[in-house]
């Protein structure tokens, strides 16, 4: 704390103020006013079911600019099929086996990804993020597919939002190859603005991240390259119960029966 | 910036100019990101979102005591724990600690410029342990044994065949010269690294005080590695990287990424704000913001300069400069290049030691058009030249050329003389003579004149000057205006 005080001291004399009065907070109200956003919730709240499927189009049209892979799913079926199809066809990066990893997520244990893959030697694992596993953090290096159930989505970016919470680490959306991320329509909204707007009524929270596309670098000859440190595919499981404007997927992947135990 | 015998401005310009790679790379870099920044800019809806972002942070300045004061109450709120280092050798030492009772070997580093400034690698290094970037042009760079040249892309001098030669020699991968192999290549490396690494070290992009939370923006992923698996974080922030609140931060957010690399919004965006959960399988355990003055707090207190502390680091005044478009970023000796280099690296280090930075520049106002926080550069470039013309206490500035002082007094004497201003031409006119060769030009003068004629020849003092001329033509009377012009055109 001293080197905070005689920083600031500092800082006051640097402004021409004298530098042992502190100036409290409370005396400056207009620098910490909040902006009124109680019009951009009603927005978000009020959004008619067109107007949703507008911003499901715009965010398809935006992720594909950004090498995102979008898939809309109506049912949990669909969703796992999507899943289940990338983990047969894509191959580890870093192992020579296929260990996946899911977060502790209400839509995601809906997929029951577990009992999805019991085909002859198959060999998949399949993980999920339960708090507190001592054992998570080998898990998340060995994985190569990592399926997170992001809190918000940014059409106007194609910007998934994904809170750090209890069961919902970081390094699920990080660290293996590829990031499949499941969202909900009704937690899309239009822009960077509402997502703000969000984001301050949940101001306690530690830690999230907006996620953009998959990593990316243009160091070499301003070259662009996928999957610089983080995951080199990004696909997003867009979960929508009614679609009215009808697009196809860009690959219509057949569902996959669940095997009753 | 504590380089032992660095080049001059002038060689390291020189060897910029003259090589043929570093200027395909800045043009191509130039051609793109600036026309695309100033495109943005032209086309954006809300025109005033820039003058706005400028007036937040000039406003952040003025109440800076309160604003970081909020930042440091809500980290530790969140279990952080802020340290306010004065100088850099404060951050270093603090850092250093931090790393010593961890018991720390390897340190990753996510880019950031303010480590550079505060010259901290030999320090850790000097403590055993071991120093990786991790950003892929600043890894590059480190293999290289070079210095970044670009705030964004630190390796743009250098081209693919060379980092291939780079990765096989050092990485010992059988060479190739194509950009995703040798991407692919760093990836794997940098993740072993990453992986095992016990301490992150990263700057910080944008403080927010409303929420106690740093902001760090990477399209690579590597700050996000950086910040989450090592359990130790610390995050190096110049004091003047913060915004009062979550509103402010989203106006400053989208300009950063548009104006740094045309681009709605980077790939990453992490706010971090204290440690993790201890039930967290990942993310920081310890998590310290090292809050950095090291000169700053001078630039706030002169109203010439604090202007230059609302910069945002987007380089985009790099990706106009016509200068740093030729000459490249090492001529500037410092991690901070390009016109913002100019203005910022003289005021940090020294005007004198940096002299030649703000007279290299042209003061032509791209660099004040293109900025994306509307910082007047310009301005600032020509006080630091009044600085270094006069002298300032206030800055510690002696006058940087007595001699040129000297000469600009003495024609200052002539050209308010007319007397002495003649008869200086007429002398003038008698001393260039054994100079003007065969084609009536001067190639090479003597003395203290001879940079004039270095990279041109001039035309000497004519016999007559345009008054004998004019007298001469028109002894009679002076002509009307319509006399004149028929006599001009025909
Ligand atoms: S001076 Fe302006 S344009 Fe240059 S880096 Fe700073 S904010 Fe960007």
């Amino acid at each position: 704390m001293d080197s905070q005080n005689a920083f600031l001291r500092n800082i006051r004399q640097s402004l021409g103020l004298s530098p042992d009065e502190e100036r409290p907070k409370r005396l400056f109200p207009a620098l910490f006013a909040k902006t009124d956003t109680t019009l951009i919730l009603q927005g978000i709240k009020n959004r008619t079911a067109e107007q949703q499927d507008e911003l499901v189009e715009l965010l398809k049209t935006n992720a594909r600019a950004l090498s995102i892979t979008t898939h809309i799913v109506r049912t949990y079926e669909e969703a796992a099929a999507v899943i289940i199809h990338l983990v047969r066809t894509k191959s580890p990066e870093f192992t020579p086996t296929k260990h996946i990893i899911h977060h502790d997520h209400p839509d995601l244990a809906a997929l029951q990804l577990w009992k999805r893959f019991d085909r002859e030697g198959e060999g998949v694992t399949v993980h999920t993020t339960f708090s507190p596993d001592r054992q998570l953090r080998e898990k998340t290096i060995a994985s190569f597919i990592g399926i997170t159930a992001p809190d918000i989505g940014v059409a106007d970016s194609a910007t998934l939002v994904q809170f750090t919470a209890t069961g919902c680490p970081r390094s699920t959306s990080l660290v293996p190859s590829i990031h499949i991320a499941f969202l909900k329509k009704e937690n899309l909204v239009a822009d960077l603005r509402e997502a703000y707007a969000l984001l301050r009524e949940r101001a306690r929270l530690d830690s999230y991240v907006f996620i953009t596309g998959p990593s990316k670098t243009a160091d070499i000859e301003a070259q662009m390259v996928h999957g610089a440190h983080g995951p080199r595919e990004v696909h997003l499981l867009l979960f929508c119960l009614s679609v009215v404007a009808e697009t196809p997927n860009e690959a219509p992947i057949p569902l996959v029966p669940l095997k009753e135990e | 910036m504590n380089n032992t015998n660095p080049p001059t401005y002038r060689s390291a310009a020189a060897a910029g100019i003259a090589s043929p790679r570093l200027q395909k790379s800045l043009h191509g870099l130039q051609d793109r990101f600036g026309k695309g920044a100033m495109e943005i800019w032209a086309t954006m809806d809300d025109r005033e979102m820039r003058h706005r972002v400028k007036d937040s942070r000039m406003n952040t300045f003025a109440h800076l005591d309160i604003i970081l004061a909020e930042l440091a109450k809500n980290v530790r709120a969140r279990g952080g724990q802020v340290h306010f280092a004065a100088t850099a050798q404060e951050a270093i030492d603090y850092t250093l600690a931090v790393a010593k009772k961890n018991k720390v070997k390897r340190v990753v580093k996510g880019k950031s410029m303010t480590s550079a400034e505060i010259n901290i690698d030999p320090a850790l290094e000097g403590a055993s342990i071991e120093v990786v970037e991790t950003d892929l042009g600043e890894y590059i760079i480190q293999l290289a044994g070079d210095k970044p040249s670009h705030i964004i892309a630190p390796c743009i001098h250098l081209d693919r065949n060379q980092i291939g030669e780079l990765f096989a020699e050092k990485l010992g991968i059988d060479y190739s010269n194509d950009p995703p192999t040798l991407t692919m290549a760093a990836r794997s490396a940098l993740r072993e690294k990453m992986l095992g690494a016990e301490m992150g070290l990263t700057g910080c992009n944008l403080a927010c005080a409303e929420t106690g939370q740093i902001s760090l923006v990477s399209n690579e992923g590597n700050i996000r590695m950086a910040t989450t698996m090592p359990p130790v974080l610390v995050a190096l922030m110049g004091m003047e990287r913060v915004v009062a609140t979550l509103d402010e931060h989203r106006e400053a957010l989208h300009l950063l990424t548009r104006g740094a690399a045309l681009q709605k919004l980077s790939t990453y965006v992490s706010f971090l704000g204290g440690p993790a959960n201890a039930d967290d399988p990942d993310g920081p355990k310890e998590f310290h913001l090292v809050i950095i003055d090291n000169g700053r707090s001078k630039i706030l207190a002169d109203p010439e300069f604090r202007e230059v502390l609302a910069c945002i680091r987007c380089g985009a005044c790099l990706n106009i400069c016509p200068v740093y478009g030729k000459i490249g970023g090492h001529a500037y000796n410092s991690p901070y290049c390009g016109p913002i280099g100019a203005v910022v690296t003289p005021l940090l280090d020294g005007i004198n030691k940096h002299a030649d930075l703000c007279k290299g520049e042209t003061l032509c106002g791209a660099c004040k058009d293109i900025c994306t926080v509307e910082i007047d550069l310009p301005r600032m470039l020509a006080a630091l030249r009044h600085k270094l013309a006069y002298g300032s206490d206030r800055w510690n500035t002696r006058q940087h050329n007595p001699i040129e002082a000297y000469v600009y007094s003495l024609w200052k004497l002539l050209v308010s003389n007319s007397f002495l201003y003649r008869l200086s031409l007429r002398l003038g006119w008698l001393l260039q003579r054994p100079f003007v060769k065969k084609n009536k030009m001067i190639s090479k003068m003597a003395g203290l004149a001879d940079g004039w004629t270095a990279d041109r020849d001039l035309p000497p003092l004519a016999g007559r000057t345009f008054t004998d001329l004019w007298k001469r033509k028109y002894a009679v009377g002076r002509p009307s205006a319509s006399k004149a012009q028929k006599k001009g055109g025909s």
